[in-house]
């Protein structure tokens, strides 16, 4: 049941949002991925040939790059782009009264008596 | 007029005092929107009846009294002096206030729009290579997440999903709007924050509804939302002033049991005290306009 719920999830999701998961997938890996293994890595079961296409408009932007030095077929994040983006964010944090601060943030800080609970919840073990 | 001038004070006393209830209980999709919208209307009663008493200063002038009283007439006294002079510099300081909240807002939108720069047109997320774990939606058309690299390899590939789809809600239902509103709302009524403050965790809490509604899971979610908050707790133990509202707690609490449901009765109360202030400035204003044109006709 679960299964069906998640493949039937994973169908409805848009073009854009499957180049999201991707991307996210190779930056999250420390290591150059082959499409069967990022199919194997993102939740939610995707056809094999998804994830080729999406591999390829991701190549396409300059997104992603094929890894000339490793396995064949294999894609890594392209890094300077991110570079760059790291750096403006790092600006705009070190400017003063914090202007991304202000913002809706995933998270926001915690206490120790918080984190001691939170690691609870996540099984006692390393986060 | 004497009444009614000084109720929408009254009534910004009695928001702030209800909203946590409502942040509580009341479905946050719900809840954001009125509490939003009984801010504003609130703020801008309070602006308005600041304008009003400032106003009445006319018929405390020399002039008027004078000519009030060569015509017979007894100059009628709606606003003691104090007051007037009062409402006449707490709107000079909620003009600086609102001057500051614009300029903060403008000052954010335009770093936001500089991470977005340059970025291939179509394309949703945008990393960053940084160290520092941090996830944020930038809200424009195209609307973008930032996530960063850091935050990205923290995260296992179910919780990478939920993240997404928690910036995505911020992006699809312009949360970035409300909580502007609400920054503006309590710039003009500082009496207000509590209430902008009500409505930043509320749109948090939307977010989190709606990721774990988009992967049909709340208990990952609120595990999503763990992993987060102990990977940016340690990025950020150096800075001992971080100040811990336990949002994040909160939030994950929430997670943990049945979803608040859609409370229309207490949603109508909040927009009745929003309403309710405009009325009462609504009314103050024709009671000042009758009093003025009676002095100086």
């Amino acid at each position: 049941m679960a299964g069906t719920e998640s493949r039937g999830r994973a169908e409805r999701r848009s073009a854009g949002e499957l180049e999201s998961e991707v991307l996210a997938t190779l930056w999250a890996t420390e290591r150059p991925l082959t499409p069967a293994e990022i199919q194997t890595e993102i939740a939610g079961g995707l056809a094999y040939n998804t994830v080729h296409t999406i591999l390829k408009r991701l190549y396409d932007k300059g997104l992603v790059l094929r890894d000339a030095a490793g396995r064949r077929g294999a894609y890594r994040p392209a890094k300077n782009a991110a570079e760059l983006t790291a750096a403006a964010m790092h600006e705009a944090l070190d400017r003063g009264p914090d202007p991304i601060a202000a913002l809706q943030q995933f998270v926001s800080g915690l206490s120790p008596d918080e984190e001691r609970a939170l690691r609870d919840l996540l099984g006692g073990g390393r986060p | 007029m004497r009444f009614d001038v000084y109720s929408p004070l009254l009534l910004s006393l009695l928001l702030p005092a209800v909203s946590p209830l409502i942040g509580r209980r009341v479905a946050p999709a719900l809840a954001a929107r009125v509490l939003t919208c009984a801010a504003a209307l609130t703020a801008a009663a309070t602006t308005w009846s600041l304008v009003l008493l400032t106003t009445a200063l006319v018929g405390e002038a020399p002039p008027v009294v004078a000519q009030a009283r060569q015509d017979g007439r007894q100059p009628v006294d709606p606003v003691p002096e104090a007051i007037g002079i009062a409402a006449c510099l707490a709107l000079v300081v909620v003009a600086c206030r609102v001057h500051r909240a614009l300029r903060a807002e403008r000052a954010t939108r335009r770093a936001l729009r500089r991470l977005a720069e340059g970025q291939p047109a179509d394309t949703e997320l945008i990393v960053a290579a940084s160290d520092v774990p941090r996830a944020f939606a930038i809200p424009g058309r195209p609307g973008r997440i930032l996530v960063t690299s850091a935050m990205l390899g923290a995260l296992r590939p179910a919780e990478r999903r939920i993240l997404l789809a928690h910036e995505r809600a911020h992006l699809a239902h312009r949360h970035g709007l409300l909580v502007t509103a609400a920054a503006l709302a309590a710039a003009a009524n500082p009496l207000l924050v509590p209430v902008r403050r009500t409505v930043a965790f509320l749109v948090e809490r939307w977010a989190d509804e709606q990721a774990a509604a988009a992967v049909g899971d709340r208990a990952a979610t609120a595990r999503t939302l763990a992993r987060a908050a102990l990977t940016a707790g340690r990025a950020r133990t150096a800075c001992a002033l971080n100040f811990t509202d336990r949002a994040v707690t909160r939030r994950i609490a929430a997670l943990q049991t049945a979803p608040p449901p859609r409370l229309w009765s207490a949603a109508a109360a909040v927009l009745a005290l929003g309403a309710l202030a405009a009325l009462s400035a609504a009314d103050a204003t024709d009671d000042l306009i009758g009093l003025l044109t009676g002095l100086l006709s």
